[in-house]
């Protein structure tokens, strides 16, 4: 059952899941009620216009594809308290113009196709190991991030006026989360792909806080759920010869479908 | 005057430089009880807004006075229908975020802060649901969550925007009851918006009435709810 261990690239498979998956997952509950869940979509579709960007110009793709993710989540980071226009309505047209921005580069990106795909689709068996390490120290900070800002996270998503009242600055503080996301986001898409990555930004939230009853344990229980899932899928894949980030995502859903179920059952 | 805790001078208040609320000059006296009322879009939330310091001022000024060289502390109870019922918080959780001002930048609340929200839903009588989710609670028991969130700020001036809205006759005065107790309990200045007469005529001291005009008229509740000073606020203009 362990011989999947005893292979290097399928340990490295197994801890790039685990890694996107402990980084992602407690993000998710807050993504999930902010609303901004089509946020990792709309990203991808940034981050891959991105790299057909790079590769055009022949320049390092992650570093424009980074840039941009960044740029795009201080944009919202400044739209999201903004009276003028729901925020779904930006996220919508960012995901329209990446994609359109996307296709028209790679038209001109004589080798482009190839790069744009392992961006949106990813690759989770080919993950290298300084990457790994970049993942692990990244989703550390955001991580530590989390736990250290939890109050101000929480004021400023939940009740922005009375984050006010009290004197903390809510622009600051979502402009910190939104970049916290941003990269964690950019560095999650380079490695498991914009599928997987979505889903790990939603489906553990989703998933936890259809019954939690405490926003600590929503925390807990996203991260669990994503890593479980990710274990699960990787060792399912191996298995049954069925892609793995697709199997880690069909996994998620599943528990997602069984928890809302759960939830609908209880009548919450 | 030295019984004033904020001195509002030649006050505009609106948003994005349109004026809603025009040259303002009120004050209020430590230890009010005061009700703020007029009708639907006539700026109450924006005048309590820029008391609060969340929109500045268009012209004058609001002066703070704190008393024994303390900074003035306001506690602030929203709108109960503005927070998100998605948010899966306890009574407690809710309660506690009234602390949040006073615990420094990425510092998590400590076992002290916990036992002061504590003791602030005690003092609203909703200990025993400390641990009950609140958006599974009612509305009145809400309300004395957020009423509970703000006193664990230990405020001076607790303002408060639409209490009651949303209520029955019943629990609209246990909440208004409740305030009033909290004023003699601990002399703590109160300033509530609200659109309903009831609440204003049967609890407030003082009554800062906001007229048709975009004016701000201050007294005794008496005079204020005189015929003549309603049709300033309430009455249709003639055609």
């Amino acid at each position: 059952m362990l011989e999947i261990l005893t292979i290097e690239f399928m340990r490295n498979t197994l801890l790039a899941g685990v890694l996107v998956a402990l980084g992602l997952a407690p993000l998710s509950v807050y993504v999930v009620l902010r609303r901004i869940v089509f946020v990792g979509a709309a990203v991808a579709e940034i981050s891959s216009a991105g790299v057909a960007l790079a590769v055009l110009f022949q320049v390092e793709p992650f570093a424009v594809a980074l840039v941009l993710t960044l740029l795009t989540f201080l944009g919202f980071s400044r739209a999201a308290d903004s009276p003028r226009l729901p925020l779904e309505a930006l996220i919508g047209m960012l995901y329209a113009g990446g994609s359109a921005a996307a296709v028209l580069l790679i038209v001109k990106a004589p080798r482009g196709e190839g790069e744009i795909l392992n961006v949106l689709f990813g690759n989770i068996l080919t993950v290298p190991q300084p990457l790994l390490w970049a993942m692990a120290a990244t989703f550390a900070v955001v991580a530590l991030l989390q736990f250290v800002a939890s109050k101000e996270f929480l004021i400023a998503a939940y009740d922005p006026d009375m984050a006010r009242a009290l004197g903390i600055s809510v622009n600051l503080w979502n402009t910190i989360f939104y970049v916290a996301l941003g990269v964690a986001v950019a560095i999650a898409i380079r490695a498991v792909g914009a599928l997987m990555t979505f889903t790990m930004l939603v489906a553990p939230g989703a998933s936890a806080l259809c019954f939690v009853r405490g926003l600590s344990g929503a925390f807990t229980i996203a991260t669990v759920i994503g890593v479980v899932a990710t274990v699960a899928g990787v060792f399912a894949s191996f298995w049954l010869d069925f892609p793995t980030g697709p199997t880690i995502v069909a996994i998620l859903a599943a528990t997602f479908a069984l928890s809302y179920g759960y939830a609908a059952m209880r009548g919450a | 005057m030295a019984n004033e805790l904020v001195s509002v001078r030649s006050v505009t208040v609106g948003y994005h430089g349109r004026a809603i609320l025009r040259n303002l000059n009120f004050a209020i006296e430590r230890g009010d009880f005061m009700g703020v009322m007029g009708p639907n879009g006539s700026g109450k939330t924006t005048l309590l807004k820029t008391l609060l310091g969340l929109l500045d001022p268009l012209e004058g000024t609001i002066e703070m006075r704190p008393a024994n060289g303390v900074p003035l502390r306001i506690g602030y109870v929203t709108q109960r229908e503005r927070l998100d019922a998605h948010f899966p918080l306890s009574a407690l959780e809710v309660a506690i975020m009234g602390r949040f001002g006073m615990i420094r930048a990425l510092r998590r609340p400590r076992r002290e802060d916990n036992e002061i929200a504590r003791g602030c839903l005690r003092r609203v009588g909703m200990e025993n649901r400390a641990a009950r989710p609140y958006r599974e609670l009612s509305g009145g028991q809400q309300q004395r969550v957020l009423i509970a969130r703000a006193l664990a700020g230990e405020p001076d001036l607790l303002l408060l925007d639409e209490p009651t809205n949303g209520m029955d006759v019943e629990a609209e005065r246990a909440i208004m009851e409740l305030l009033l107790g909290l004023q003699q309990e601990k002399s703590t200045t109160i300033v509530f918006v609200t659109h309903l007469l009831s609440a204003i005529e049967h609890f407030a001291r003082r009554v800062a009435l906001i007229t048709r005009d975009g004016t701000v008229v201050i007294g005794d509740k008496a005079a204020m709810l005189a015929p003549d000073n309603m049709a300033r606020a309430y009455a249709a203009t003639e055609t």
